[in-house]
């Protein structure tokens, strides 16, 4: 029988995750295990406090599991340097913010492009990758603009364009929605659908929104640091 | 280069924080450049005298003591010399001057073979050499007082009881380094009012100034002056013309010292007032950086922004204090502002170079602690923090 795991973009063994603070030792994650097939999409729900942002910076490696293993497209985050893991982020993963987190000093064109100053890329190859990003999000015409001349939904587009431009198979996305009026999250979460649809991006995205998790393949309840996995059909949830 | 915009974009965002630690940093390292500069310049003037192999002669018991004019003749019938000078300080008022310009009495037939580095038109030469109330300045002080060839330079005496009426006949040029704001004028005319007014003070020249044939000549030279006056009721000292200027220079006591002191206060504050800019604008910023961090910008990419960003503020106040004190000095005349001191004054590029590598220490200094601590950031830490 092959194993379905091996398949996995993103795999957790036996991950937890304690915060000390003072002398006390806080569980958040206890003895996760998670497979995520590439392609897939991912919503991750929970109450607060429940471990779902930890989770996701775990997966990004931005934070270090206190045990466990963390391999994402086939690279164990834990035996990187922390330089090693920075350059490995900057190649494999896109990160999309609740609160965009977008430079105010940079125009559209200069934030999508940030990620791309790290790449030997010329001047030219840049450009075209960010063009390329931003008409994917729909803002081509918008490239000059700066955050503040762009609506909520625009910038999460924006940022969505930054997450894209260096062709990262696996997207994390913290509450991309939750920020949002229903309208602009509506099209952000097309948007996210098209990637995943259209792109084969794989998506893991903690949200609180349950019309949000319903775009997704699979929905994963998280409550107390333990998963609690709920299967959908995109297609049905979309219809 | 690529993140330059990035980085520039960044000092704008505070315009104003960032004008006023500009600015402070360009007041500090002009003053900063000046006092240096002045070190620098008498370094300067110095090290270059050596390579025109002369020796300046004065009594021995100092400046303020003439030595008599009969001595040029004697030291020109030297071996080894090839021409000398009188050069007697005038030290007369000018209009409204409250320092005297350097004005000398000199021999107009030899001077020029004396200070072979000066130039000047030999028809403008020979007319001063065949007006004995004529006179020749310097192509800076002519250019900063708008003098030109005819005009009429009445000298009020000030040491000697005596007035000169000058007519320019030429303005003598030469290297950077050249003493460009004298006035020379015939020797005869000075002592022939001297003797007329105060016939004790005439013929004598404040001190002379010996071109020697080589510069291997030159100590034998000196002790060979000394020797042939030293029983004579006016002995003498020379010295080469690179000792006879870093003598004025050891006049004003240890100066570089209190320079040096006062160049590192200054120093010192500039770190402080930039550093403070700098750590308020990064600890604004932390979001931003730990976003930097979350796209994958390493913590050596993070600290060389923030250093960038400190050094480029800085080298920018750096370079508009050097420069400014380069644009003023070379188009002001000190001498009619009466600050002592001053009749050669200009920054030397040396400075220049100086005070740009120094506002460049200041903001690799000012922005090491706030820039470390920025690449230090958790991402996880800098997010929670907005969120």
């Amino acid at each position: 029988m092959p194993d379905p795991s091996k398949d996995a973009l993103v795999q957790l063994r036996n991950v937890s995750k304690d915060y000390r603070r003072d002398s006390i030792v806080v569980p958040v994650l206890s003895d996760t295990n998670l497979d995520i097939p590439k392609g897939e999409f991912v919503a991750i729900m929970g109450p607060s406090g429940s471990g779902k942002s930890t989770l996701l910076n775990l997966v990004a490696g931005l934070d270090r599991p206190t045990t466990g293993t963390i391999t994402v497209a086939g690279q164990e985050l834990g035996q990187l340097s922390e330089s090693k893991l920075t350059r490995w982020r900057s190649q494999h993963l896109g990160f999309i913010f609740q609160l965009y987190n977008l430079m105010p000093v940079l125009t559209a064109y200069e934030n999508v492009e940030l990620p791309l100053l790290l790449t030997s890329l010329s001047r030219k190859q840049r450009a075209e990758h960010v063009q390329t990003a931003l008409r994917i999000v729909g803002l081509a015409e918008r490239m000059d603009h700066y955050p503040r001349q762009l609506s909520g939904g625009q910038e999460q587009r924006v940022a969505i364009a930054r997450a894209l431009v260096n062709d990262s198979v696996l997207l994390l996305a913290d509450e991309p929605t939750g920020n949002l009026d229903a309208s602009a999250a509506h099209e952000i979460l097309d948007l996210l659908g098209q990637l995943n649809e259209e792109f084969e991006k794989t998506i893991v995205m903690v949200t609180h929104d349950p019309r949000a998790s319903r775009r997704a393949h699979r929905m994963l309840h998280l409550e107390k640091g333990s998963f609690v996995e709920t299967e959908l059909d995109s297609m049905e949830a979309a219809r | 280069m690529k993140f330059l915009p990035y980085i520039v974009k960044n000092i704008m965002r505070h315009k104003l924080r960032n004008v006023f630690t500009v600015l402070s940093i360009a007041v500090s390292l002009f003053l900063v450049t000046i006092l240096y500069a002045y070190v620098s310049v008498q370094d300067e003037l110095a090290a270059k005298s050596v390579q025109y192999n002369r020796v300046v002669v004065q009594h021995a018991q100092g400046l303020t003591f003439p030595v008599p004019l009969a001595y040029v003749d004697r030291v020109r019938s030297m071996p080894g010399v090839k021409a000398a000078v009188p050069l007697s300080w005038f030290g007369g008022k000018y209009k409204d001057d409250k320092i005297p310009f350097a004005q000398f009495a000199t021999d107009p037939q030899t001077i020029m073979s004396v200070f072979t580095e000066y130039t000047v038109p030999p028809e403008q030469l020979s007319a001063w050499q065949n007006d004995r109330t004529g006179c020749i300045v310097g192509e800076k002080i002519a250019r900063k007082r708008g003098w030109k060839v005819g005009d009429k330079i009445p000298l009020q005496g000030d040491i000697y009881p005596i007035n000169l009426e000058l007519t320019i006949d030429g303005i003598y040029d030469g290297p950077e380094t050249a003493d460009k704001e004298m006035l020379w004028y015939h020797y005869d005319y000075f002592d022939e009012l001297l003797k007329k007014n105060r016939p004790i003070m005439a013929g004598n020249a404040g001190t002379i100034f010996v071109k020697v044939d080589s510069a291997d000549r030159l100590s034998s030279m000196m002790r060979d002056i000394d020797d042939r006056f030293a029983s004579s009721d006016a002995p003498v000292r020379s010295m080469t013309e690179q000792a006879f200027q870093q003598m004025f220079t050891q006049m004003l006591g240890n100066i570089r010292a209190y320079i040096l002191n006062v160049s590192l206060a200054v120093v010192f504050s500039l770190v402080c007032v930039a550093g403070n800019a700098m750590a308020m604008s990064l600890r604004e910023r932390t979001r931003e950086v730990a976003v930097l961090k979350a796209i994958g910008f390493s913590r050596t990419t993070v600290l060389s922004l923030m250093l960038s960003e400190a050094m480029l503020v800085a080298m920018l106040g750096g370079a508009l204090g050097v420069f400014g004190a380069k644009t003023l000095f070379d188009w002001t005349d000190l001498t009619v502002s009466g600050i002592p001191g001053f009749s050669t004054f200009y920054v030397p590029w040396s400075t220049i170079g100086l005070g740009l590598a120094v506002s460049a220490a200041v903001g690799l200094t000012a922005g090491a602690i706030p820039a470390w601590r920025a690449a230090q950031v958790s991402v996880v830490n800098g997010l929670r923090k907005v969120v």
